[in-house]
């Protein structure tokens, strides 16, 4: 009797999946796409797209390296510049290319093929600034002045990856040793540490209610503010500031798994995530800019100023020291110890 | 008939071995070749050792300190509207940790109502241990106070006792088995806890388990996190233990005539009544009033995105996990509660849900169990996992009052020890039952379950909806998350009072 359910279980299972293919895509849990947009691939290629969200994108890569011996996806959409070296090195990637469009300069992203990029920067309330009647500072050392006391909030790098990359602009920008004499300076300056970025933006910021008028954010935020506002509003209620060595560019894309399934579709998806309705569509999804050139931007975009310069380290040297750098960090920020 | 009390405790044992202790000791294989205790001689987590437990032992404390005369007078006085106030008490579970430090510090943050600014200190750190604990605590101590038998008070006051030393004489030993299963609650809770108090206290306040999460989320140094997840479930496992000895050894029947609840008479009585429902007020509901009151002020284009069908699949899906989830606590809470009464063993690991490190068990499940990773089964399986408990323990804390001569009258009378479970003992433990499933309920439609799994898009529910919004900037996102905590602050209420629906028999049953 059991033996007979079990079967008769086993073959509606069989005959389940044969009805749809089925293509497992990984991704972190800021992905989002218009909801026809995915239908429309559905349909073309004849396959189920099962979306698993896997926390944040570290945390997500991390998942996708344990499960390496039995794949729990087939394609990966969501790992950045600052994780592509530690999966390359895990050996978890399929090689993976897109012949659609041409991709813009900075999206480098080696292993992987870009689908967009933004910049982790820092954000401004403007009403503060006005009403305090201060200059906005000119440099990221002004932010260790008397004057900058109690203003700054970041995420911590330990526990998102907003505060990762600002702090590895700081770092690409002054050297390990000069970035970190001068998190020490802000520190002592009343530098406020936050566990993610939904907390450094909605309990700190004081737009939300929080003390702290510059936060770690991204640099297409303002044009978001614009783009959420309650109201129709024709400016921002924040800007960027963009100071030198205060600005990350974070570039994503997808990549086949090694041992996925299905691997035709996973190439389509591939193919799907560059063609120009997902790179157009992704802008006031994702509030990233599209990887591929010549995409047109969205008008709201207008309302964030793009830097045009950022500081990144390489590759190479984010996937080997980034714990050491993040542990180091917490020691001098957080415990406090010199 | 031991028998009968040992069968049911297969089916959670079960449980808990595919669920938490095969998943863990699977993570720490993988990382086994790397352990090195030299981790434990660092400064830097010894001290984030020594936090963790210290603001856990400091918070029982508070919590016992405040919640046990709230809880007194509860249980003593009657007044209206005291039912809703213990169902609205058990609101602070349901919170997203993020929603609830916001609603904190619309009250104490810098542009607070109260007009002084708490946010970065440590009175702020402990409010925010109080709103999620207090509930808690002063929920036992009411069921505790009300197995206090009528005829002992009134014999203790005929003889002369002091209010007082009736308390201490009479009504203390009773209730406290109750209180030690919730103290051991809150201290698992605080010890592992990641939430309000480091939004409010400020990162220096993270405990080892914020430590935990990141060696392995982030930087997958499973050795590391294996030797900090061993520590602490051997602290977690230290309490509970030293917990079910306890509780063993107070718990006695009592009989059935309980104390009754008495309309405050008198300035003296009147003004006890009223500071302690404003100290909870203050504690657990001020922060939820912010909420509410702030999500209120939304705009009409805000209010109009609740008729999304977004919406409502998240409630349909908050729902449809939290009905699963309470079918699996119940099955699961009545035969471990059931089964635990004799073994000590069986009674500590009632906790050990919340004894094991949450991230340690999410990455373990993965490693076990790949192809049933992103399936809905375990999705619920974790939902259960971590509500069943509550079921268990108010199985065990009634079973534990249940007197022994009316089961056995029924096995005299020819009942078969399923019978008598099912027509005698089963009806006497409704009420701690209905209240152990709230409980549940409470915490499978909350945050604690969700947030280290994985998920699909298609299974989003109110508080992951909630947090998606709270992930993007602008006033419309920030307007709809608040106005959705408020839906499910009347999602979980409803479900509060469905499942502790008076019973007609029972007119006493709350």
């Amino acid at each position: 009797m059991l033996k007979k359910s079990v079967l008769l279980l086993a073959l509606a299972g069989l005959s389940l999946s044969a009805l749809a293919a089925e293509l497992r895509v990984m991704t972190h849990s800021s992905f989002s796409l218009p909801k026809d947009r995915i239908a429309e691939f559905e349909k073309q290629n004849g396959v189920k797209l099962s979306i698993i969200k896997g926390g944040d994108a570290g945390e997500m890569l991390n998942k996708l390296i344990l499960t390496r011996a039995n794949p729990i996806a087939d394609v990966v959409y969501g790992i950045d510049n600052t994780l592509i070296a530690k999966a390359s090195a895990a050996g978890i990637l399929a090689p993976t290319s897109s012949k659609v469009g041409r991709t813009e300069k900075d999206a480098v992203l080696p292993g992987a093929v870009a689908v967009d990029y933004g910049y982790v920067t820092l954000n401004y309330d403007k009403a503060w600034f006005a009403k305090a009647k201060l200059p906005l500072p000119a440099t990221l050392d002004d932010l260790a002045k008397p004057a900058y006391k109690d203003l700054l909030v970041v995420e911590n790098p330990a526990t998102s990856s907003t505060g990762l990359a600002f702090m590895l602009a700081t770092i690409a920008d002054r050297g390990e040793d000069g970035a970190f004499k001068w998190w020490e300076k802000v520190r002592d300056n009343g530098l406020k540490v936050s566990k993610g970025w939904s907390e450094a933006y909605y309990t700190d910021f004081s737009r939300n209610g929080g003390s702290r008028p510059i936060v770690v954010s991204y640099a297409s935020s303002p044009a978001a503010e614009v783009f959420y506002s309650k109201e129709k509003i024709s400016e921002s209620p924040t800007a960027n500031l963009l100071l030198k060595g205060g600005v990350f560019l974070q570039v994503e894309g997808v990549a086949l798994l090694k041992g996925g399934k299905e691997p035709q579709a996973a190439q389509a998806f591939v193919d799907f995530l560059r063609s120009d309705g997902v790179q157009t569509g992704l802008q006031t999804k994702m509030w990233m800019y599209p990887a591929v050139a010549g995409t047109v931007i969205d008008p709201v975009f207008a309302h964030a100023q793009k830097p045009a310069k950022f500081s990144n380290p390489s590759l190479a040297a984010m996937n080997s020291k980034t714990a050491a750098w993040v542990s180091r960090w917490n020691r001098l920020v957080v415990k406090q110890a010199n | 008939m031991n028998r009968y009390r040992t069968l049911p405790a297969l089916l959670p044992l079960a449980f808990l071995l595919l669920m938490v202790a095969a998943p863990l000791a699977r993570l720490l294989q993988e990382g086994h070749a790397g352990f090195n205790l030299a981790l434990l001689q660092d400064s830097y987590i010894q001290w984030r050792l020594a936090w963790s437990l210290g603001q856990a032992l400091a918070t029982c404390a508070l919590a016992l300190f405040i919640g046990l005369p709230m809880a007194w007078v509860l249980a003593r006085f009657d007044f209206a509207g005291r039912r809703l106030l213990l169902r609205l008490l058990m609101l602070p579970f349901v919170m997203p940790t993020l929603v609830a430090g916001m609603g904190v510090l619309a009250l104490f943050g810098p542009h607070g109502v109260a007009g002084i600014n708490l946010q970065d200190t440590p009175w702020l750190l402990l409010y925010g241990n109080l709103f999620y604990n207090l509930p808690l605590l002063v929920r036992a101590g009411v069921d505790g106070l009300e197995q206090v038998p009528a005829s002992r008070l009134a014999v203790a006051r005929t003889l002369g006792a002091s209010p007082w030393r009736t308390f201490w004489r009479v009504e203390w030993p009773v209730v406290r088995p109750w209180l030690a299963s919730a103290l051991c609650l809150v201290f698992l809770y605080c010890f592992s806890g990641f939430g309000l108090a480091l939004l409010l206290g400020g990162q220096r306040y993270a405990t080892v388990e914020v430590e935990i999460y990141t060696l392995v989320a982030y930087e997958l140094n499973l050795a590391d996190a294996g030797v900090l997840a061993l520590l602490a479930l051997a602290v977690g496992a230290s309490v509970a233990l030293g917990y079910a000895a306890l509780e063993r050894g107070l718990a006695r029947p009592q009989r059935l005539a309980p104390t009754l609840r008495q309309p405050a008479q008198g300035w003296p009585q009147r003004l006890l009544l009223a500071a302690a429902l404003a100290v909870l007020a203050l504690c657990c509901l001020l922060p939820l009033l912010a909420i509410a009151w702030r999500a209120l002020q939304a705009d009409a284009a805000v209010w109009a995105m609740l008729a999304t069908p977004e919406v409502a699949d998240a409630l349909a899906n908050t729902l449809r996990f939290a009905s699963a989830a309470l079918g699996l606590s119940l099955l699961l809470g009545l035969c471990h509660g059931w089964a635990a009464q004799r073994w000590l063993a069986l009674r500590a690991l009632v906790f050990l849900p919340f004894m094991v490190s949450p991230v340690c068990l999410a990455f373990g499940l993965l490693l076990l169990y790949p192809q049933y990773s992103a399936s809905v089964w375990l999705l619920i399986a974790a939902y259960a996992l971590l509500a069943y408990p509550f079921v268990a323990k108010g199985v065990l804390s009634a079973a534990a009052a249940l007197p022994p001569q009316l089961p056995q009258a029924a096995r005299t009378l020819g009942a078969t020890p399923w019978r008598s479970f099912y027509r005698v003992s089963l009806p006497l433990m409704r009420p701690a039952l209905r209240r152990g499933l709230a409980f549940a309920a409470a915490t499978a439609v909350g945050e604690f379950a969700v947030s280290l799994f994985l998920s699909r898009p298609e299974w989003a529910t109110l508080t992951t909806l909630i947090y998606q919004h709270l992930g993007r900037p602008g006033a419309a996102n920030l307007q709809l998350a608040l106005l959705l905590s408020c839906l499910l602050m009347l999602f979980a209420l409803l479900a509060f009072v469905a499942i502790e629906w008076p019973e007609k028999n029972h007119a006493r049953a709350d």
